[in-house]
């Protein structure tokens, strides 16, 4: 059905109405009666053994309610947190997960990691508690260079040279070979800067134990919830999962960080029960930058072995990532399963060798970051790819052509175990050429040229693989969890329709496009359509939001719902109609028996569905609801031309970013007003990262960058308008065809941006974040 | 953060020595210090009002010397645990020098700081900027101290 | 101390603590909870309101300073049912996601469009510097602004 509010329409969304009226519910906002607050006592130092922590003081201040230690949770009982993904190194070890205590025990392991907690009636009262302990630490050397973190002080007693593990992934001796008879190799060193999420709502928590129910329930700033309980109920031993209730409310942006269990919350709902009494914390924004999961931080040495007309014989990629002091809950699968995985991009290359060392470090833990693994991946193939042809003195674009994977290749199956489903790499390519005007581009540089300035262009050609799946083949390769996502479709008496996702909106619009697909589906009017979200007490387990798989996963299971519901309305059509089920098809909204003119409205059939006056009771159960869980096969593909034009004023080496151009391929699009969104607010970070964003530790790892003062977030005025396209083709295992859009613009444009700045130079490469300073001396050739 | 000075004292070195271990003295010199009580030998703890940008606050710190060659030199290091705010550690490595037949003493200061914590997460540019006033200010006034003398 | 305020044309007259923020009486006392705390730098902007007409980081102002000020909150400029017009193209535009920097932005923006006129685009992303938002890369908060600014003109507040 074509209705305006369907699939395919940039309607308004739904959600818009609470937030720009100032009525959204985040979980700060939100209040219990009697409610304390809690307050963190965090680490200074990178490295040191707790020797001693007086807490006597602080139980003695004014308006303070109870003071915690490590000591005291794993007294309790608590656990550690875990890890999700289990990788095993090259010789088929397990990694080495070192021991990690929500709040440390022995010893603290990067700067802001918790050691206590103080709570107290008011907030004032728990910071004066924590100001009044007395902390002895016997400071340690710290560890804060990746490159040389393997060969310096070992940071955990069960991890010798600070190795996680040292993973492979695809065929050395083919690649090897490949070298063998390469024309010409591109070599680079790389280093994918760390960044720092930022999501604008620091994370928070509130925790409440109903002590006649014996349950608890956490509202938390998680992007799935689920998780949340599952791990703090399985794992850290809070409360048995049927007592655990968590809910996420209003979520202010999440960009992967929310998806982790961290310390605070599992803390706050312990307290929650200890005192028998609401629990709030919530994160100054000094907080965040401490102890959120830092993203991206790798250090690589890549190769490309190209043949004399340029087509690409082999790639060989050598990683050392840093997953900070601890294993954060997915950090092991973001620069393995999410980055090795990808390392074929848009081409043909017969033979890829992938090598990852995974270090502990004195820093923040490290996790998944927008993109996870994908953006470091794109950038490692895309500034290769760049560089060859300008190596090779081939346009850059023509290279990539010469070795794109064809529509008709496809299902293509990678040497580094992904199979593509579809896709048409040139027609994004061409589409985004066309809008950027490359053919003029040379009189523009010549135009900056006489102006005093550098122009250059640069490109990325992405691949991503998102909706992680399908569980059986990720449990085989070591996740801890399924990758399903549930949906359920309620239809109500009066026929508006309930919808209820495991999938968790925190800017994505969900509530707006999963009630297009019911709307489309079903044919209810859009307004008659509620969508529910985020808490474990209203969805069945399920795994909610990462890796731009809502709609991929969570949308195909609510259709699959829809299919159920379509299915049963049939049967009781038929019978309200006295016809043969097999006779009535479901179109816009009602139930047709076919050559007839008998028909029946979806609210009819949903009425008599609660109201069974004629009704087969004895074949069919009452009521309209259906639940559908949906496991997909493979991943889906999502892949697009990103350009970038750039503009560098020698004097000042300050880069413009003159003209963005992106142009994706997500297959089928539900609404595109929400899928232009999405790969503006990716395209931000990705110029971000190239462009201003660094979390820099010094080498006693103190966070330097540790507030927006030293922190550089993109403004509205480091950034351009953005020209955003489509081309289209859809997913081919999917019930709507879709791909997801969620991560791609941080995924691509990294790259861009670097490529066009290193053109405008006329340099082999440049630091990132590039700087006015970077850019300037890289100029003048320091 | 390192920093390093020179002044010349117009005393004997012996004079300028003893000043340099004398509480009452550092305790004069240094900007803020409301109490400087010796508590081991070489060892002292000291209440320090220090105004860091937009921040007046006591800081209780620990001073010690190290390394003490006598008349010659010593490192005068000082930690401050700042709580919640974090920590700062500093050392003065000060050496003297007869100058003028021995009628005046060369004072040469060199200071390594760290900081650590809140302080630096947020602070590391002000608390810098902070201590090196503060250290400056130290020896100008122990010097100033001899000129008035 | 005591402080009067009138927020949202309401007046209130409240007992605090002399070192309370506005945001906090406005958050924490009022239950205005639009206004929301995204640092602790006075850098995010997502604690803008009017003070006197004014765009102001009501993090960075003490209530006792707002004593006797008029106080515009998000809450105060339009419902749902009748929309600012800046709150109405920011829904239009598509100019946010999460929502939790809207309030704050559509303040800041109300304040430079009634302070400014003939904006452009550079001008826009200028006078929005100091407000922060990491979901939409600005594109739609920019032309969100851009309409609200026409609209503004022709009637509007």
């Amino acid at each position: 059905m074509a209705s305006q509010n369907g699939i395919g329409a940039a309607v308004k969304r739904k959600e818009d109405a609470r937030f720009i009226t100032g009525m959204g519910r985040y979980t700060d906002d939100l209040g219990a009666h009697g409610q304390t607050y809690a307050m963190f006592a965090r680490s200074p130092h990178a490295r040191a053994k707790i020797v001693n922590i007086d807490t006597a003081a602080a139980a003695a201040t004014d308006g303070v309610v109870a003071v915690f230690t490590g000591a005291d949770l794993k007294a309790d009982g608590i656990g550690d947190l875990p890890c999700g993904w289990l990788v095993k190194s090259k010789d088929g070890s397990d990694m080495i997960q070192p021991p990690h205590p929500p709040i440390a025990v022995d010893a603290v392991n990067y700067v802001g990691e918790p050691f206590a907690l103080v709570i107290g009636e008011t907030l004032a009262a728990a910071k004066n508690g924590a100001e009044a302990l007395s902390v002895d630490f016997e400071e340690l050397p710290a560890v804060v260079d990746l490159a040389s973190a393997a060969r310096t002080a070992q940071i955990h007693e069960t991890v010798p040279n600070n190795q996680c593990y040292d993973w492979e992934l695809g065929d050395k001796a083919a690649t090897d070979a490949a070298f063998e008879k390469a024309h010409h190799v591109t070599r680079m060193d790389i280093v994918n800067n760390r960044l720092i999420p930022n999501a604008i709502e620091p994370r928070a928590a509130l925790g409440e134990y109903d002590a006649a129910a014996g349950s608890h329930t956490l509202h938390t700033t998680s992007q799935n919830p689920h998780l949340e309980r599952l791990v703090l109920a399985a794992f850290v031993n809070v409360a048995p999962e049927a007592k655990l209730r968590v809910i996420s409310p209003d979520v202010g942006g999440g960009f992967g960080s929310k998806i982790f269990v961290y310390a605070e919350e599992t803390a706050v709902i312990w307290a929650a029960g200890k005192t028998r009494r609401p629990v709030k914390w919530t994160a100054e924004r000094s907080e965040s930058f401490l102890a959120d999961a830092h993203g991206r931080d790798h250090v690589t040495h890549a190769e490309l072995a190209l043949a004399e007309d340029g087509e690409f014989l082999g790639l060989r990629v050598q990683t050392i990532a840093n997953m900070g002091a601890y294993l954060s809950t997915f950090a092991s699968s973001v620069p393995t399963y999410l980055y090795g995985t990808l390392m074929a991009g848009q081409y043909k290359t017969p033979a890829i060798y992938v090598e990852v060392q995974s270090l502990f470090t004195n820093t923040a833990p490290v996790d998944a970051y927008r993109g996870a693994g994908r953006p470091e991946a794109t950038f490692v193939v895309e500034r290769l790819v760049e560089t060859a042809a300008r190596e090779i003195g081939m346009d850059a674009t023509d290279l990539r052509r010469r070795n794109f994977i064809q529509p008709t290749d496809f299902p293509y199956e990678t040497p580094v175990a992904l199979t593509y489903d579809t896709g048409d790499y040139e027609a994004s390519l061409d589409k985004a050429l066309a809008h950027v005007h490359y053919a003029a581009f040379a009189q523009r540089r010549d135009a900056s040229e006489a102006a005093g300035k550098k122009r250059g262009i640069g490109f990325s050609c992405y691949i991503e693989a998102c909706g992680l799946a399908p569980s059986q083949v990720a449990i085989s390769l070591g996740a801890g969890v399924g990758l399903f996502e549930v949906g359920e479709v309620r239809v109500d008496v009066t026929g508006s329709v309930t919808v209820v996702t495991g999938s968790h909106s925190h800017g994505q619009s969900h509530e707006t496009t999963f009630a297009q697909i019911i709307s489309e589906k079903l044919g209810v009017p859009f307004e008659n359509v509620t969508v529910l979200h985020g808490d474990t007490g209203r969805s069945d387990y399920a795994l909610g939001t990462y890796g731009s798989r809502s709609l991929a996963v969570g949308g195909s299971a609510i259709v699959k719902a829809t299919d159920k519901i379509i299915a049963k309305g049939k049967k009781i059509a038929a019978y309200m109609l006295d016809a043969n089920a097999d006779d009535v098809e479901f179109e816009d909204g009602s139930f047709n028996v076919t050559d007839s003119n008998q028909s029946l409205t979806f609210a009819e059939v949903a009425f008599a569905a609660y109201v069974p006056a004629k009704y087969p009771l004895d074949e069919l159960e009452p009521g309209l609801s259906e639940k559908a869980f949906y496991d997909p096969p493979n991943f889906t593909y999502p892949a697009g031309a990103h350009v970038c034009e750039v503009e560098v004023d020698p004097e000042t080496g300050v880069v413009e970013v003159v003209q963005f151009v992106a142009v994706d391929d997500f297959g089928n699009i539900v609404n595109p007003m929400v899928v232009e969104g999405q790969v503006h607010g990716g395209l931000a970070q990705g110029i971000g990262q190239a462009l201003l964003e660094h979390g820099v530790y010094d080498d006693t790892g103190q966070l330097l960058s540790g507030s927006y003062m030293d922190y550089t977030m993109p403004r509205a005025d480091d950034l351009p308008s953005f020209t955003v396209d489509t081309t289209t083709t859809p997913c081919t295992h999917n019930p709507l065809g879709v791909k997801g859009c969620g991560e791609a613009g941080a995924i691509g444009s990294t790259a861009a941006v670097i490529n066009a700045v290193t053109d405008a130079l006329g340099v082999a490469s440049i630091a990132m974040p590039a700087t006015p300073e970077t850019v300037w001396r890289t100029a003048r050739g320091e | 953060m390192e920093q390093a000075g020179e002044y010349r004292i117009p005393a004997v070195r012996k004079e300028v020595w003893r000043a340099l271990n004398d509480p009452a003295v550092l305790a004069r010199c240094l900007d803020g210090c409301r109490s400087m009580t010796p508590v081991g030998p070489d060892e002292f703890e000291a209440d320090i009002g220090a105004k860091v940008g937009p921040v007046k606050a006591t800081f209780a710190a620990a001073i010690s010397l190290r390394d003490v060659v006598p008349l010659h030199s010593y490192r005068l290091q000082v930690r401050v645990k700042g709580g919640a705010a974090g920590f700062a550690n500093g050392t003065a490595a000060v050496q003297l020098k007869e100058v003028d037949g021995g009628t005046a003493t060369m004072l040469n200061y060199r200071i390594e700081g760290a900081i650590g914590g809140k302080l630096a997460q947020i602070g590391s540019r002000l608390v810098e900027g902070a201590a090196r006033k503060m250290t400056a200010r130290f020896f100008e006034r122990f010097a100033a101290d001899f000129a008035s003398a | 101390m005591n402080v009067t305020l009138t927020v949202n044309g309401t007046e209130h007259t409240l007992d605090v603590p002399d070192n309370t923020l506005l945001v906090d009486v406005l958050r924490g006392q009022l239950g205005l909870t639009g206004t929301h705390v995204g640092c602790d730098t006075s850098q995010c902007g997502a604690c803008v309101v009017h003070l006197n007409g004014d765009a102001v980081k009501s993090c960075t102002v003490l209530a006792g300073q707002a004593d006797g000020a008029a106080v515009t909150t998000i809450e105060g400029i339009g419902s749902p049912d009748d929309l600012h017009p800046m709150q109405a193209a920011f829904r239009d535009n598509h100019a946010l996601q999460c929502g939790f920097c809207t309030p704050g932005m559509i303040m800041s923006a109300i304040d430079l469009v009634q302070k400014s006129e003939g904006l452009d685009e550079q001008a826009v992303r200028e006078g929005l510097e100091g407000n922060l938002c990491r979901c939409t890369g600005y594109h739609n908060i920019v032309k969100a602004v851009l309409a609200a600014q026409q609209n503004m003109a022709q009637g509007g507040n």
